[in-house]
Formats: C-alpha cells, sequence, structure tokens
C-alpha cells in the first residue's frame, strides 16, 4: 500500500493506494500518526485508490479516527469505493465514518 | 531430505531458468506466476527457499514478502529488476534473506542460495505449536448439533490459516436454542486468540438470559482489552424459543444473519450497533422476530463475500444453498463449499423448522 500526504486548503489529505487488509493496516496507522506527528489536525483519508479493505482495515480506520480525535483534530473518509464502503455499512460503522464523495466535501461543514 | 523451493516470478523464460538452476542444485522446484498462487503453495509445500520477484500480476511483491513472514520460515530470495536501494531495503526489512539484481548468473544464484542456507534458523513460529492450536481451537467448536425437536441445527467453520478469528457456538435444554457466530478481526494466531476469549464470555446464562443481557455483559468484559489491543469482534447472537420459533437476536456490526420465510423470500436481519471493542460505551439493541414452520435461520461469516463481486449475490447463493439441501448439515457444507478463494475464513451456521406439526406450540 501506498500514502500520499498533501496539504490542502484547510485539510491534509492522506491518499491511500492499495488494499488495505493485515499487511498493510499498521501502515495506515503510522503514515497517519506521522501526520498527526506533524501537526495536521484535520485529515482526509481519500481512498479512491483503495479497492479492498478488510477487518484489520476498519480497525485501522477507526484507529486513525481515534488518534485524530485524540489530537484534537478529527478525520474523514472520501471517495469510498464499493467494496469499503460494503465493509463500513455491514459493520454498521458508516454511522461514525461517513464517506463523502470528494476530500474537497468533507470538512466544508467545519 | 530434499529441500524444496518456490519459485514466486510471472515472467515465464525467467521462471524456467531458476527452476532448471534450483533443480540443478537438488531443490524440489515448485513455480508459481503470481501471488494469491503463490502464497497458497506456499502455505501447502512448506518450502525452505523462496525466489520472489517484486512485479507480480496481482499483489505487490513487498506485501508477499511481508505476508510470507506471518507463517513461513522459509529462506525468501528476492530476485527483481526493482534494485534500487529503496527497493532493497524495504525487501529485507519485509522479511526478505537476500536481494539478487535481475538480470542475475545462475552461477550467483546457486552461491547466494548456499550462503542463506549455511546460517543456522532459529524458527519464528514452530510449526508444532500452531498444529497444536489449529487442533485446540477446532476443539473448541461445538462437536455435535444441539437436539432440539422440530429443528435441525448445524454448523461449520474453516479458517483460511490453520487457525483464525472466528467460530460458532450453541447450547440447548430442548425448549431454548442460543447459537452464536463471531468474527474477531484480523487472521491467524492473534485474531485466534481474541476469538477464544469472546467465546468464554459468551457462554455463562446464555439460556437463562436474554441476548441483549448477554452481549451487553460479555461486551463490558471485552471492551478494555479490545480497545487496548486494537481489535474488535462482531458478532450475532440469537435466542430461539422452540416452541413458537420467537427469536430475540443481537447482531454487534455483523451484518451477515438471514431469515428465510417459508415461501424462500428472505430478509436480513437488523443490526443492534457497532462491532465490541471499535467504540468505547457502545450499546446493543436486541430485536425480535420469528422463526416460521418451513422457514431458516442462516449466520454468515464475511469469508464469503470474497468470493462474489457484491454482497447480495453472495447473499443469494447461500439463501439457495439452503433451500436447495436436503438437510441443515449439507446446507452448511454447501455453504462453505461457496467460498472458493479460501482467501479469509468462513463460518456458517444454519437453523431450519420443519414444516410439519413439530415444534409448534401445543397449549
Amino acid at each position: 500500500m501506498k500514502f500520499a500526504v498533501e496539504e490542502r486548503d484547510g485539510y491534509t489529505e492522506v491518499a491511500a493506494e492499495g488494499r488495505l487488509n493485515m499487511v498493510s493496516a499498521p501502515m495506515l496507522r503510522s503514515a497517519v500518526a506521522d501526520a498527526i506527528g506533524a501537526g495536521h489536525r484535520l485529515l482526509v483519508l481519500n481512498l479512491g485508490g483503495t479497492d479492498f479493505m478488510d477487518s484489520s482495515g476498519l480497525g485501522a480506520l477507526v484507529g486513525c479516527l481515534k488518534a485524530a480525535r485524540q489530537a484534537g483534530g478529527d478525520l474523514r473518509i472520501a471517495n469510498v469505493g464499493e467494496q469499503v464502503q460494503m465493509v463500513l455499512k455491514l459493520t454498521s460503522m458508516d454511522r461514525i465514518l461517513t464517506p463523502y464523495s470528494n476530500p474537497e466535501d468533507a470538512f466544508r461543514d467545519a | 531430505m530434499t529441500r524444496r523451493a518456490l519459485i514466486i516470478e510471472d515472467n515465464p523464460d525467467i521462471r524456467r531458468l531458476l527452476e532448471a538452476t534450483l533443480t540443478r542444485q537438488g531443490f524440489e522446484a515448485t513455480s508459481a506466476g503470481a501471488g494469491y498462487p503463490a502464497l497458497e503453495s506456499a502455505r501447502r509445500i512448506t518450502p525452505d527457499l523462496i525466489t520472489l520477484d517484486l512485479g507480480l500480476p496481482d499483489l505487490d511483491g513487498l506485501e508477499v514478502c511481508r505476508t510470507l513472514r506471518v507463517f513461513s520460515n522459509a529462506y525468501i530470495l528476492v530476485v527483481t529488476a526493482r534494485a534500487a536501494e529503496a527497493d532493497r531495503l524495504e525487501a529485507l526489512e519485509r522479511g526478505a534473506d537476500d536481494v539478487l539484481a535481475k538480470p542475475f548468473s545462475p552461477r550467483e544464484l546457486q552461491a547466494r542460495v548456499e550462503a542463506l542456507f549455511r546460517r543456522p534458523r532459529a524458527a519464528s513460529v514452530p510449526e508444532s505449536e500452531l498444529q497444536t492450536a489449529a487442533r485446540v481451537q477446532q476443539g473448541l467448536l461445538p462437536e455435535r448439533a444441539p437436539n432440539v425437536p422440530g429443528y435441525e441445527v448445524a454448523g461449520a467453520c474453516h479458517p483460511s490459516r490453520s487457525v483464525g478469528g472466528d467460530f460458532f457456538d450453541w447450547e440447548s435444554d430442548g425448549s431454548s436454542l442460543a447459537f452464536t457466530l463471531a468474527d474477531a478481526m484480523g487472521k491467524g494466531m492473534g485474531a485466534a486468540l481474541v476469538a477464544a476469549t469472546a467465546r468464554a464470555v459468551l457462554r455463562p446464562g446464555r439460556l437463562e438470559q436474554g441476548p441483549g443481557a448477554l452481549v451487553g455483559a460479555a461486551a463490558r468484559a471485552l471492551e478494555p482489552d479490545l480497545l487496548r489491543l486494537g481489535s474488535f469482534v462482531t458478532l450475532l447472537h440469537t435466542r430461539l424459543d422452540a416452541s413458537t420459533g420467537d427469536f430475540t437476536y443481537v447482531d454487534a456490526g455483523h451484518g451477515l444473519g438471514l431469515l428465510i420465510h417459508p415461501d424462500g423470500m428472505w430478509e436480513r436481519l437488523t443490526t443492534s450497533g457497532p462491532p465490541i471493542g471499535l467504540l468505547q460505551g457502545a450499546e446493543w439493541t436486541a430485536h425480535d422476530s420469528r422463526l416460521e414452520p418451513g422457514g431458516a435461520l442462516l449466520a454468515l461469516s464475511d469469508g464469503l463475500l470474497e468470493a462474489f463481486p457484491r454482497v447480495d449475490e453472495a447473499l443469494n447463493a447461500a439463501v439457495a444453498a439452503v433451500l436447495e439441501a436436503p438437510d441443515a448439515d449439507s446446507a452448511v457444507r454447501a455453504i462453505i463449499d461457496l467460498d472458493s478463494t479460501g482467501q479469509d475464513d468462513t463460518t456458517a451456521i444454519v437453523v431450519r423448522r420443519s414444516r410439519s406439526g413439530a415444534g409448534v406450540a401445543s397449549g
């Protein structure tokens, strides 16, 4: 899995590309932890390139959300593919991690 | 003893060269042209040496390397055209023992392999311990179905590795039936330990207590550990009154419970809340429904979903398997067989209520 962190207007975008599974989940956690450590608070995870997520991946997403909130910020997800949405829906975590259609909209209300 | 080598390489010419070189060196060589079949072969043949190309058609070679390290103690020699320093370092970090740049000389390959085998290998996970764990986990599954007059009950659990995070469990006194299907995050040994812990706290009082109280108490017991470990458990727990077919259930972020009506129509059971251990202080609402004579209750784990492009297709196939099977046992077997990928743990419970008068309230 590959990550790209870019500062945008009012938020920081973390683009994750590849399969979010048991192998890559710790990488996502550390990529987001690094971004928080570097002072970024409002994070948008762009999952446009994430075509698959398993339970370990979901654990990592929620872990990242908690890390962002603990640092006084927030994390939102955008550009979420069908399979990832399905996992969020099955586990009713779509209520906590609401998918936004694109990164620019994720913090529009903030 | 013959040394076994697994060659992971998508280019047929290079594959043949590796096969010939390693066979001359006394290896019994097996080849795979892509990541997924390679991982499957590695589990099956337990090779002593793996040569790994990083540019595979389906999976990133570095991910394959790291996944291999989860269960294999083989020497991993990365043979790649991507041999810039950053790639070499990353491969070694992910568990490779050595990196050889393409194009390579067969003599250098042989020398590197011999050098690897001169180094003693400390076993990371002794195979025997994993086998013991697998036997214990199988032993924690119900041995036989409970006898509930008017109902057929069956279940099965197939971990994708030796051990896994799925389990099912049940208990009946003949008039009440309680059953649970749960899935702990991840795969392998870590998931299995969490699953065993969850199983234990979901047992006491499950025939006497309603699912709401039972799952609430279990969640309170599990939550601190799961939050600390960054893990979670999804589950469907149901208690059924055999005389009426009335049942109460809690679906904690599982989403894969189905009620099949006597006419073959089906509906998904409603969620009760999030998975256990993901959100501190979560609560779960129990729901009530009824299993009519001729109907069935079906609980699945998400392993089945990976074999189908869409959730509905997976669920339709599972329902069809239940409707076509002569009994609950063969229904469960048919459902497990639907998952041809074997990428994830697959588990199913089927509870069928007979059409005849048995099990219908007498008073």
